[in-house]
């Protein structure tokens, strides 16, 4: 079965031609790296662009990938990361503009309590327009870490750099973000102090 | 706990963790110090949203037109089967750079033989060229000198008349042979049988370190004695040795 193999024998397969492998892996992968470049542009639009560029790349250039340097997983978001700082350059105002809280924060999941759900939505965009005004290198780690729940050796793997910078960054991004949120919630008392206030209950 | 390691603390904690921590001695800091405590509050806030956000993206997924366009795409890719993907794996440098010089080793024996080869051709051409000279000047111990001379001028062909003036009043005609190599070494075996020569009347000591053998005979036209103007002179002809130095080491009258 497709299924129990492992992402690198089924990267073989795909790379030997094997189209069900191929759409294994896909549909093994495809999510987290499109969550990945949706958290860092703010774009879904950007984020199928992204991976169907990762994947297209894993095709071409597959057979670069060394498995003893990593898993196939940190692989995916380098390249991805990749692509993502391309396309925000490429139309990085436009990105900027079209932040999520125009359209993709409208198909957040709402609460079944209505009040509730508009606050938790305000807070989650809020949240994400904070994320994505982080530097670069800032927002990577949170998104890799805290959204992907990737553990500080996987980040590092895919940011191709130290653990220990990964926690240092993770935590100077950390204050960062704890104060543009109290900056936001001061601003909207309606909405995200309310949940504010219920968390610090 | 003070401030200082209160914020240590934290910082080694994730934010999951900072959000569920139960540590008495985190707690009872938050009590007595309010920076911290408002710290720990926005922590545990930005945890809180940060699940919220993450929940709420959790089913985001690249839409099924990327899959067809990757799979339409994936149809039109050429496959090699027979290459695994370990066959193309990352090669380290050192190995790149023992294959570099591999192939610059191979170019190095190639160009050591091709200028051997040339080398050797070289050097039996040089052999066949000296054989016929030395077993020439073996043959020619007996003929006389003039003989040796005449050829090498006829080989060299060329004269050049030079007049000097060496006393005042009298003129001096030389003609000298040409210095191509051919007749150098013929006017050496020439030198090598005027020393053997009864007829040549050495000018001065020669001693075989100094001389060498690297002398030339010049036919010159020189002055008969008594003469009182150059329109009176009566010209003998005489084979003169004039060393590698420019002296001249030995004369012959030719007639």
């Amino acid at each position: 079965m497709l299924t129990d193999l492992t992402d690198e024998q089924l990267l073989a397969q795909a790379l030997a031609g094997d189209e069900d492998a191929f759409t294994a892996l896909y549909r093994r992968r495809q999510g987290p790296v499109f969550r990945f470049a949706l958290h860092m542009s703010g774009s879904s639009h950007v984020a199928e662009e992204v991976t169907q560029d990762v994947f297209v790349f894993l095709l071409q250039r597959g057979r670069d990938f060394d498995p003893s340097r990593g898993a196939l997983g940190a692989y995916l978001f380098g390249v991805a990361r990749n692509y993502v700082r391309r396309a925000l350059e490429r139309s990085y105002s436009e990105a900027m503009l079209h932040s999520p809280a125009d359209d993709e924060a409208q198909s957040l999941v709402t609460e079944d309590d209505p009040a509730d759900g508009i606050a938790r939505q305000q807070t989650s965009t809020a949240l994400w327009k904070a994320v994505l005004s982080l530097p670069e290198h800032y927002r990577e780690v949170v998104v890799l870490c805290d959204l992907q729940e990737l553990s500080y050796a996987q980040a590092a793997e895919a940011l191709g750099c130290a653990i220990g910078t990964i926690r240092s960054r993770l935590h100077r991004a950390h204050d960062m973000l704890g104060k543009k949120l109290q900056h936001s919630a001061a601003a909207a008392p309606g909405g995200v102090s309310r949940v504010t206030a219920r968390w610090a209950s | 706990m003070t401030c200082r390691e209160f914020k240590h603390a934290g910082a080694s904690l994730t934010l999951w963790e900072l959000s569920r921590a139960q540590d008495q001695q985190l707690f009872s800091h938050t009590d007595v110090c309010h920076e911290c405590g408002a710290w720990l509050q926005q922590q545990r806030m930005l945890a809180s949203a940060m699940q919220t956000l993450r929940v709420q993206t959790a089913g985001r997924e690249a839409g099924p037109g990327v899959e067809r366009a990757l799979l339409r795409m994936f149809r039109q890719v050429p496959f090699e089967a027979t290459r695994p993907v370990a066959a193309h794996r990352f090669t380290p440098i050192a190995l790149r750079l023992s294959r570099f010089f591999e192939v610059g080793a191979y170019v190095a024996v190639a160009a050591a033989i091709v200028v051997g080869l040339f080398l050797g051709v070289r050097l039996l051409e040089q052999r066949t060229k000296t054989a016929p000279v030395q077993s020439q000047s073996a043959s020619a111990t007996t003929a006389p000198a003039q003989q040796n001379l005449a050829s090498a001028q006829s080989v060299t062909g060329k004269e050049v008349a030079l007049k000097t003036h060496t006393h005042p009043g009298m003129s001096r005609r030389l003609s000298a042979a040409a210095r191509s190599t051919s007749a150098q070494r013929l006017n050496t075996v020439a030198v090598s049988q005027a020393s053997d020569d009864p007829d040549y009347v050495a000018l001065m000591f020669c001693d075989p370190l100094i001389c060498s053998s690297d002398a030339q005979v010049v036919r010159m036209e020189l002055p008969a004695t008594g003469a009182t103007s150059d329109h009176d002179a009566q010209l003998q002809i005489a084979d003169v040795v004039v060393d590698y130095d420019g002296v001249v080491r030995a004369v012959r009258l030719v007639n």
